[in-house]
């Protein structure tokens, strides 16, 4: 069980209002499993991500990431699961736009304390599993959508994260290198990779195993295929 | 590595906003470069100072005449004479070389050059009681001083000076006052001490001065030279006792002269220099920290600015402790930058101020630390601020910041 959560809430202050995002989610996720979390805008699933991602703690319940409570580790605690549990993928790639594409993926090793030599060999490593061996040297202007998210992708895999979370990750690229993409994850996930997608489109969805439909902050459903 | 990876973002970040950098930094650079040039001047002006008293060749008293006062009634001033520097000389006790001087200013013509320049009659012994050395021909003799000789040595700059050279003037005969002068000797450069410059003044002994050229025994002044290891308390009261004995005054009477020192004058030259380094280096300090606001001011826009950039470090590991160092290095960085900017103008200006003025060139290397430590001290002081507040973004919101 890599991810189990128990009756999971989420408040925010919004002027004097309180608004409830999370309303008592309970989440389990297996090893190697690959699941997309769907749901309109302002259903949750965002916020659901940010607190299983550990970029931000529930207001109540509890979450066990590896069997370890994290809904009340401190600062340095969390940033240290980001770094060596958790892999990210943004819709918008959030590459450092002056950095090359080894750089960009050298990133979380420089953060987890790696030898500069190490980092580089494991990031030239983790390029090639992505087919982006010839364009290490690149900065991300000089890289189509779909390379730049695939170098996305090798910077979230690089320090070998138990679970890779990726945020609509086709949002801003067009169908064919969309496809290109999904098929990339669904490789990783043969080799053993648990992800998670948030997507609102079927399409991308129904590549999964398992669909999770978020609504008013609770599991609506929850389906396998 | 995660230094180097705190450096390179800053380096990064400066470059891509290179104007917006160097604007932020010009106040620290404005700050550093006056800082440099006010204390490099200032050192410069004490060395220039110091080399002058050296170039005396020990210690010299300056005696020069004073106001007599009987009662209540002051007369004018009583003057020195030539027979007071001869009975200065008489005495051996401090070993001690005495040298009256006599200087006026007059016209001074060779071929078509005339120029108003002053004349200094000086007993032979003057050019090694003052320190000064001969580059062309010679000086004048005793001899030549009993003899009452129409004798002139020039100080370097006075060929020029008479629209010729070296070469032409040496052994040739000048105007001074309208009589004829033979010029045997050239000075070497000695540049100005701050009181005059004897690179262009013309020098012929004392006694042809005094009864050919200024029709006067009255020196202006009588210098006393000795060597460094005199007392000085000592050689003033033998020089008083004489003093007195032959202007005639009784017990109880004010001198009618004066004895100073040429050190006394440089201590309080120091002294007034150092206050004034101190003061504009201080106000130039200021503008240092008025740049510290400047840079924090643009850490804070940096910090919005990169506020994705922030959270996405943070989804990548980055900890508070690890964001907060890259945003002081940037802001440290930007100042010593400005700082090291700073002090290469500083010194262009030094040099050329220095340059102009004939003064060596000094610049004490603890001002060059000084003010980049200082100026790294205000990139962290002011950094601190902007650096936190980066550190403690959260990064969920900041991942989504427009």
């Amino acid at each position: 069980m890599i991810i189990k959560t128990k009756n999971l809430t989420k408040e925010y202050e919004a002027g004097s209002q309180i608004v409830k995002a999370l309303n008592g989610i309970d989440l389990s996720v297996e090893k190697g499993e690959f699941i997309s979390i769907m749901g309109p805008s302002g259903s949750g699933k965002t916020t659901l991500m940010n607190i299983i991602g550990c970029l931000d703690s529930p207001t109540n319940g509890t979450y066990y990431l590896n069997e370890r409570s994290v809904s009340e580790l401190d600062d340095d605690e969390l940033a240290k699961i980001r770094n060596e549990e958790i892999g990210f993928v943004f819709q918008s790639f959030h590459l450092l736009p002056r950095s090359t594409a080894l750089e960009n993926v050298m990133l979380p090793l420089k953060y987890s304390g790696c030898l500069e030599n190490e980092a580089i060999e494991r990031s030239k490593k983790v390029l090639e599993k992505v087919g982006l061996q010839d364009r290490v040297k690149h900065s991300p202007s000089e890289l189509s959508g779909g390379q730049q998210q695939r170098v996305a992708i090798a910077r979230a895999l690089v320090n070998k994260p138990s679970i890779l979370f990726a945020d609509e990750p086709t949002g801003n690229l067009d169908s064919k290198t969309g496809n290109e993409v999904m098929n990339l994850f669904k490789d990783l996930n043969n080799q053993g990779q648990t992800i998670i997608i948030i997507t609102h489109e079927d399409k991308i969805a129904s590549q999964s195993n398992r669909i999770i439909t978020i609504m008013d902050g609770l599991i609506e459903s929850d389906t396998r295929n | 590595m995660l230094i180097k990876e705190s450096l390179v973002s800053a380096i990064t970040s400066i470059k891509s906003n290179a104007t917006r950098s160097f604007l932020t930094s010009l106040a620290i650079i404005i700050g550093t470069a006056a800082v440099i040039a006010v204390i490099g001047l200032g050192s410069s002006a004490e060395k220039a100072l110091e080399q002058s008293i050296d170039d005396l060749g020990g210690r010299t008293l300056y005696v020069s005449p004073g106001q007599n006062r009987r009662g209540a009634v002051t007369k004018g001033m009583i003057p020195l004479d030539i027979k007071d520097a001869e009975a200065l000389a008489r005495n051996n006790e401090h070993n001690w070389r005495i040298s009256p001087t006599i200087t006026r200013n007059r016209q001074i013509k060779f071929g078509n050059a005339n120029i108003n320049e002053r004349v200094g009659a000086y007993l032979p012994i003057h050019f090694n009681v003052r320190g000064y050395d001969l580059e062309h021909g010679r000086l004048f003799t005793e001899d030549e001083n009993y003899g009452r000789k129409r004798v002139v040595v020039i100080g370097s700059d006075v060929p020029g000076e008479l629209k010729t050279n070296v070469k032409n003037i040496l052994n040739n005969e000048i105007l001074i006052a309208g009589v004829s002068y033979k010029v045997i000797g050239i000075l070497k450069e000695e540049g100005s001490t701050g009181w005059q410059n004897p690179d262009d003044e013309l020098y012929v002994p004392l006694l042809t001065g005094a009864q050919r050229l200024f029709g006067t025994d009255k020196v202006d002044s009588i210098n006393v030279g000795i060597s460094n290891d005199h007392n000085i308390d000592a050689v003033m009261m033998t020089i008083e006792e004489i003093l007195r004995a032959k202007h005639d005054i009784g017990p109880g009477e004010d001198n009618d002269f004066r004895i100073s020192d040429y050190s006394q004058f440089a201590d309080l030259r120091r002294q007034a220099t150092g206050i004034f380094t101190a003061l504009i280096a201080g106000i130039a300090g200021i503008s240092l920290i008025v740049g510290g606001i400047g840079v924090m001011n643009i850490m804070l826009v940096s910090v919005t600015e990169r506020t994705r950039e922030i959270g996405l470090r943070k989804a990548l590991g980055a900890t508070q402790r690890v964001i907060m160092m890259q945003f002081i290095v940037e802001a440290i960085l930007l100042c010593i930058i400005g700082g090291i900017i700073g002090i290469l103008i500083g010194t262009s200006l030094l040099f050329l101020f220095a340059s102009l003025n004939d003064w060596p060139y000094a610049l004490p290397i603890s001002a060059v630390i000084g003010s980049i430590t200082f100026s790294a001290l205000v990139g962290l002081f002011f950094g601190i601020w902007p650096a936190k507040r980066a550190a403690k973004m959260d990064p969920a919101v900041s991942l989504r910041y427009e």
